[in-house]
């Protein structure tokens, strides 16, 4: 008889690249989170006095770091995803398919000019 | 002459003596030069006769020496004694590939990956013609029709993605990286008209959509095919494919240039 | 009935997954900066009129599709992923629940902005 074993859930803790794929899937936790506040955010627009309460439980430092979580999961997995798009989707122009370095630069400038317009928009500058 | 040696670990089972695997430790002299392969010839030849493992041609072109070294899919050809740690108290540990039965110490059983392999039909499949009678010139390329497939082309079936990756870990039915990148290569080749044959397997749940891009199998495949990138864009072809039986009533053909 | 032979949900979760996921990476960063940080912790200062007036245009509309319902399925296609993974399900139960709540939230979203 051949030896055959079957994977336990625990399989990703055995090496590194598991686990920083592991840490790639979880970067949609706090997403969740930060989806919840924006629609709640969302729904505090109908009146004033329900947007001063948003902002007050947004201002909560809990709230804030889970937020800021939040952030450093979309840069991470901005990382991760815009390596992905090259390889799954490849561009070819003519004979020669688009270097990836290439793509990898754009998407990350694409995020550089949202939060540019973004900060202007939102300090004063017409959309 | 001062000779350096290593301590090896390697995985023995016997199928009639043992009800599991076992790691037995030899040392091994080596330099530079000496490959993980080179290891296990010299256990075999020097000190225990009766270790098995498979290998053939001692440079990375056969893919038979695939063995998990410290827990990493390798060629036991393409992995060196000198690139690990040189205490005797950590030794280099040699498995048989993950996620595959094992026959015997490092022999696995390679019909769970090539059931799969065979049913993508890695192969030219011609337009119902006799391709004996056709003049040369019909199945001529361009580098440009070359270039879509060739970086796919260069799988030596040796299995290591499938030790790679967790979904086929996780579920054995699933097609996997080595045969899901030959049905791409295929696919993208200009004189191949089988597609829509190959298409509704690659389809199914365990076809491409088993796939959730660990990339592991990408990292650990020795001649650089980018398996992982092969079954991303399968998830692009089999979603048009889908959508196109979806509209159409029938499979997506053949798309060349 | 062939033209349905074989066909399932898969491209479709996907599809939207992959749309999602560019929304997190293209779109989210800037809106959990200025929204989640920035704006709390007092460095920008928005005004609830100002917000109203974006939110009430196509800006409301472009806001509600790509920073809440595309990444919402982006989440739930990785979750659900995420538990046959780790071996917790996976299966169609965790399908059902997780693109469920993804579209009950998604509509929930679209409804605020159709009905403001």
């Amino acid at each position: 008889m051949s030896y055959k074993t079957s994977l336990s859930g625990s399989w990703w803790r055995k090496h590194r690249f598991f686990k920083l794929y592991m840490l790639r899937e979880a970067t949609v936790l706090p997403l969740a989170f930060l989806l919840c506040s924006l629609l709640a955010g969302v729904f505090s627009l109908q009146d004033a006095e329900r947007f001063a309460q948003w902002q007050s439980f947004m201002g909560n430092p809990l709230i804030v770091a889970v937020h800021l979580i939040a952030l450093l999961a979309s840069l991470y997995h901005a990382f991760t995803f815009f390596q992905l798009f090259p390889r799954v989707m490849p561009i070819r122009l003519g004979d020669k398919t688009l270097p990836a370095q290439w793509l990898v630069a754009a998407q990350w400038l694409a995020v550089v000019v949202i939060i540019a317009i973004v900060l202007w928009v939102v300090s004063g500058g017409e959309p | 002459m001062n000779v350096q040696t290593r301590a090896i670990e390697v995985t023995r089972y016997s199928p009639e003596r043992d009800k599991e695997p076992y790691l037995q430790r030899y040392d091994v002299p080596f330099d530079e030069s000496t490959s993980i392969l080179d290891a296990l010839n010299y256990i075999k030849e020097h000190i225990d006769a009766t270790l098995s493992y498979r290998w053939s041609c001692r440079m990375a072109i056969c893919g038979s020496c695939g063995v998990m070294v410290n827990g990493i899919p390798k060629l036991g050809c393409k992995d060196f004694l000198r690139l690990y740690d040189h205490t005797p108290e950590t030794p280099i540990r040699i498995e048989p590939l993950a996620h595959f039965s094992v026959e015997r110490d490092l022999i696995v059983n390679m019909d769970e990956f090539l059931t799969h392999l065979e049913a993508v039909k890695p192969y030219i499949i011609g337009d119902n013609v006799d391709t004996a009678s056709l003049p040369a010139e019909a199945s001529l390329q361009s580098p440009a029709q070359l270039s879509r497939y060739q970086q796919f082309a260069n799988c030596i079936n040796c299995g290591l993605c499938y030790a790679a990756c967790p979904q086929f870990g996780l579920n054995p039915e699933f097609v996997g990286p080595g045969a899901i990148a030959l049905a791409h290569r295929y696919n993208l080749d200009s004189r191949d008209h089988g597609k829509t044959e190959r298409m509704p397997l690659l389809n199914s749940k365990n076809g491409v959509w088993s796939c959730t891009f660990v990339g592991f199998c990408s990292d650990v495949c020795p001649k650089g095919v980018d398996p992982a990138a092969a079954v991303n864009q399968g998830k692009v072809d089999s979603a048009k494919s889908m959508l196109i039986q979806l509209f159409k009533g029938s499979q997506l053909q053949g798309e060349h240039q | 009935m062939s033209r349905l032979r074989g066909l399932h949900f898969e491209p479709l979760w996907w599809s939207l997954f992959s749309a999602g996921g560019v929304c997190f990476a293209v779109f989210v960063p800037a809106v959990a900066l200025v929204f989640g940080v920035l704006v709390p912790l007092g460095v920008i200062e928005v005004s609830f009129v100002e917000l109203v007036g974006w939110y009430q245009g196509i800006w409301g509309l472009i806001f509600t599709g790509a920073v809440l319902c595309l990444p919402a399925f982006h989440a739930a296609h990785r979750i659900r992923h995420g538990l046959h993974d780790l071996k917790l399900g996976g299966g169609s139960t965790s399908a059902f629940i997780c693109y469920g709540v993804a579209a009950v939230f998604s509509f929930t979203a679209l409804w605020a902005w159709f009905t403001f």
